[in-house]
Formats: C-alpha cells, sequence, structure tokens
C-alpha cells in the first residue's frame, strides 16, 4: 500500500474550482515532484494535504487514516510535516526558537536529539543559532523552514516551492540537502517550479496544469519528454 | 538580569501602593487608585486578546460588562454576598468569551473587528433594553452591597482599596507567568503566523477560543470589583466606545507589554480622574497623542522588550 494515496481530489475556492480531481500516489521513501506553472493549483494542492484546505469531494489516505476532513494540528502528529510556500519562519523568533517550535508535537528531548541532526544538516543554521529569523538570508530561511518541518519528525515531509526567490547556486544546496534527507529515510513530496532541479532529485513527477494532471512518468522520462522539455525546461536543454 | 529588575521594581512599586496609598491619601485619592486598578485588569485582560494572541477585539467592555451585571444581579436579586459573586462573574464571563468568539475565531482581523463591534451594540441594546427584566434597563442597578470579608463589610474606601490592589496584584503575576509559558507561546505564534503555527500542529482554533475566554474571565473579575466599587452598575460603563478606549490603551501602550498597558491604563483613565475640570478635552488630547504615537512609534510607548537568552 503507498503511504499516500489521492483519489479525485477537488478542491474549490467559493464557485472556482482550483483543482479538478487529481489523483496521485506517493510510495514510501520515494522522492515525489510536482511540475506546474503559476496557478496551477500546485500550492492548493500542498494545503489540502496539510488540512489547511477542505476538499470538496475526492479521498486523501495517508498511512491507512482518511486525512481529508482531519484537522491541520491532527496531520502534523500523524507524521505529514511541510515546509509552506514563501517559508513562513517566525521572523521576530531566534533561529533555535523555530527550530525548537518545529517540534511542537514532540518531547524536549526527542526533539533536541533531532535538532542536533538538523544542525549536522544544515551547519549554517547552527552558526546563526542565536540570530533572529527575520534577518536571515532568503536561502537561510529555506533552510530553516525545512530544518523546522524536519523537527517534526515527519514520515513524508511537504516541500512547497523550496527555491522560490533563491540563487541558483542557493538552490542547488539546498536540493543536495535534501539529498541527504532523501537518504535518511524520508518521504518527499516536492512542489516545484524549477523542474529541473525537481526532476534530478525526483524518483517521479507529475505535471499539473489548471487543476489537472496532464502527465505522469518517472523523472527520467518526464525530462525527456519534449512536451516537459518546452514548457518548463526551457529550450536548447 | 534586566528582566529580573523590572520585575522586583513592580513587585516594589505594588507593595508600597498597597502599604501607602490607604495610609497616606485622601479619599479621593483612594478611589482613583482603586479605579484605576480595576481598568488596568481590564486592560491586562484586552492585552492578552489583542497584545497576545493577535486578535481585533473591539468589543472587550462587554466581558467587562457581563462580570459587573453578574455580580449585581447576584447581589440584589439572590443575596450573594460580593466575595462570592467573584468567581461566578469569571466562569460566566469565560463561558461566554468562549461562547461569543467560536463563530468568529476564523475570521481575519478587520472582519473579526467588525464582528465584536457587532457583539458590543447587541450586549449595549440588551441591558439598555432590559432583556429578561434582570438588567433593571437604561438606569441599571442600584444598591449593591458593600463586599464582606469574614462577616465583616468593608466599608471603607481603603478596604475597597486593598481588595482591588490585590486582585491586580493578582493578575500581574498571571500575565508574568503567561509571558514566560508554553500558552503564552502558543499565542505569540498565532498572532506572528496563523498558518505557519498551524502547519507545526497548533490547534488554532482551541487556542484563539481559549485566548478569549481566558482575557473575558479576567475582565469578568474586574467588572465584579467595579460593581463592588461604585455599588451600582449602568449600561453605559460598557458602551462601544470603552471599547475602543480599552483597545487603544493596549495599541498605544505597547502590545504584550505589562509596563506599556499599565502606562496606557495611567493616561486614559487615571489623567482624566486626576484633572476632572480637563475630562472633557480627553478625547481630543488622547486622540491627537495617539495619532502622534501611531505615527512616532508604532510599537507602542513601552514596547515589549524581547528576552534574548
Amino acid at each position: 500500500m503507498s503511504l499516500l494515496e489521492v483519489k479525485d481530489l477537488k478542491v474549490a475556492y467559493g464557485h472556482i474550482e482550483a483543482l479538478k480531481g487529481i489523483s496521485l500516489s506517493v510510495e514510501e521513501g520515494e522522492v515525489v515532484a510536482i511540475l506546474g506553472a503559476n496557478g496551477a493549483g500546485k500550492t492548493t494542492f500542498m494545503r489540502s494535504l496539510s488540512g489547511l484546505l477542505k476538499p470538496r469531494s475526492g479521498t486523501i489516505q495517508y498511512d491507512g487514516h482518511d486525512i481529508g476532513k482531519a484537522r491541520a494540528d491532527a496531520i502534523v502528529g500523524l507524521g505529514i510535516a511541510q515546509s509552506p510556500e514563501g517559508r513562513r519562519v517566525f521572523g521576530t523568533l531566534t533561529v533555535e526558537e523555530n527550530l525548537m517550535l518545529g517540534a511542537y508535537t514532540r518531547s524536549r528531548p526527542e526533539a533536541l536529539e533531532t535538532r542536533k541532526q538538523v544542525y549536522e544538516l544544515f551547519p549554517r543554521l547552527l552558526e546563526r543559532k542565536a540570530q533572529m529569523a527575520g534577518t536571515l538570508s532568503g536561502g537561510e530561511q529555506q533552510m530553516l523552514a525545512i530544518g523546522r518541518a524536519l523537527m517534526a519528525k515527519p514520515r513524508l515531509l511537504l516541500l512547497d516551492e523550496p527555491s522560490l526567490g533563491l540563487a541558483p547556486i542557493i538552490v542547488k544546496g539546498i536540493f543536495s540537502a535534501l539529498r541527504d534527507i532523501r537518504a535518511s529515510g524520508v518521504t518527499i513530496l516536492v512542489v516545484e517550479q524549477n523542474a529541473r532541479m525537481a526532476l534530478k532529485l525526483a524518483d517521479r513527477g507529475y505535471v499539473l496544469e489548471v487543476g489537472r494532471i496532464v502527465h505522469e512518468d518517472s523523472a527520467k522520462a518526464l525530462m525527456a519528454s519534449p512536451e516537459v522539455q518546452e514548457a518548463y525546461l526551457g529550450k536548447g536543454h | 538580569m534586566k528582566k529580573l529588575t523590572s520585575t522586583w521594581a513592580g513587585l516594589l512599586l505594588w507593595v508600597l501602593g498597597l502599604l501607602l496609598v490607604p495610609l497616606f491619601a485622601d479619599n479621593n485619592w483612594i478611589f482613583i487608585m482603586s479605579y484605576f486598578a480595576i481598568y488596568a485588569v481590564v486592560s491586562l485582560s484586552q492585552d492578552v486578546v489583542l497584545g497576545r494572541a493577535g486578535m481585533y477585539d473591539m468589543g472587550h467592555a462587554v466581558y467587562f460588562g457581563i462580570g459587573a451585571y453578574t455580580t449585581a444581579i447576584l447581589n440584589t436579586q439572590y443575596g450573594v454576598p460580593i466575595l462570592w459573586t467573584l468567581p461566578i462573574a469569571v466562569v460566566v464571563s469565560a463561558l461566554f468569551g468562549a461562547l461569543l468568539s467560536a463563530p468568529i475565531v476564523k475570521l481575519r482581523g478587520d472582519y473579526l473587528l467588525v464582528a465584536t463591534i457587532g457583539f458590543n451594540e447587541i450586549f449595549h441594546m440588551a441591558l439598555v433594553n432590559d432583556v429578561g427584566g434582570i438588567t433593571g434597563g437604561p438606569d441599571g442597578i442600584y444598591g449593591i452591597e458593600a463586599p464582606s470579608l469574614f462577616g465583616h463589610q468593608i466599608m471603607s474606601q481603603g478596604g475597597i482599596f486593598v481588595l482591588n490592589w490585590i486582585l491586580l496584584g493578582i493578575v500581574l503575576l498571571l500575565m508574568n507567568n503567561l509571558e514566560n509559558s508554553r500558552l503564552g507561546r502558543v499565542f505569540r505564534y498565532l498572532k506572528e503566523d496563523e498558518l505557519a503555527a498551524t502547519t507545526l500542529g497548533v490547534n488554532a482554533r482551541y487556542y484563539k477560543i481559549l485566548a478569549f475566554a481566558l482575557g473575558a474571565g479576567i475582565a469578568g473579575a474586574a467588572g465584579t470589583l467595579f460593581t463592588s466599587l461604585l455599588q451600582s452598575v449602568s449600561p453605559g460603563a460598557f458602551v462601544f466606545t470603552e471599547s475602543v478606549t480599552l483597545f487603544a490603551i493596549v495599541i498605544v501602550g505597547g502590545q504584550a507589554s505589562i509596563p506599556g498597558v499599565l502606562l496606557g491604563a495611567v493616561l486614559m483613565f487615571v489623567v482624566p480622574q486626576v484633572f476632572r475640570d480637563l475630562a472633557e478635552y480627553r478625547y481630543f488630547v488622547f486622540g491627537l497623542a495617539m495619532i502622534v504615537i501611531m505615527v512616532l512609534r508604532p510599537q507602542g510607548i513601552l514596547p515589549r522588550r524581547r528576552r534574548l537568552e
């Protein structure tokens, strides 16, 4: 059985249907990328997985639980953590306080153990641990957002546009950390506009266009597909 | 270290006030200090909802009024001694805080603000129109007993003052604990970024209702003391403009800052009492002061100091 199984998910804002029946699955240990342009419904999809939006119809099965109607805070307890779009770190709290907040659902000794691992993964965060998160660079804030999500010790990590607004060299660093996270056994579902980086990391990918999945394949095949190249990778690739 | 000194300075001020005011001040001053204690408690309770949990509650006088009327009704209709009505007033106000806020806490800041104004207007109309025949209509309720302790009625202004000052002390202690507690931190996370807090596992709805209930309960306690100080209640003390004043105290004084909120309460409630002749100019002067402070110092006069460990 898949770790995450989404069937015919429809989500609407009032009369506007943002997701028009999405079905996908994520196996334990996999990295799955969802590609799509602005307005394709990527963030809407992520928010329904984390319980911030309630689906109009369809089901979301996670590890045998139907989480479609579960509260967002309860979903964290089940082992799904997310690094939200735009990073959303607490600017007036220090790096360390932000991290500890990520372990809100866990005990302090467990949190301290995970914090050590996060600092090993992102040594930059250790250097800046007493600094206000609001004064960090964009890349450091992204590391913090991912680190904070890891503090919940998730089985499934949701990443919403980790490359957003970052310089290419920083993006490379972030994706290399994601490879380490994957190696530690965490399943990752990543939503990205930067298709090249996402497909290099992922095992499989889905392409989302205005609320529908239009392609679904292995990452290699998507990378090679002329349509994907045309639309998401740019010509001359 | 700095934090510790300011806590001790506050404690010293509190003890000095408790000992010296009843001894040396005349009745007028004692009344003013009692009055201050009550409004300081209400302002601190407003701060729980507005300054700490970040919800634009502009109907906070409702909970103050519910506490005051609970005490007045229980005392005059059922002969319940004033101090016994205090816990009841706290519970009733807290319940109303939870019930009224439950359907609106999901609203965004400005929408929530308008909804709370609606509560205040309904509450005031209900009092004036003597709903249920228990509020006494526009005249309110008179002839409330003085509080009694161990069978002795506290008739003197000094006695009332001590009582109010003790409640203020308890609430200050509570606020200080809230500041350093997990609950206080959760309120701060919700204020700063509710979505981020939710994705980390905070049950936003529960804690926002809890903030309202806590703020309302504390305001209810102040209501009991208000009733016993004036020995009467009337709808005029719980109108919308009172809520606006409480809101302004927190914003002008400094959100989530105990000294800031206390200073705000002094400026808005004590100064006009001292300068009675100038009281008519209160809203003019304070209106002007609010504008100047918001432009020059939007974080408030005495903003919350960031504790760095």
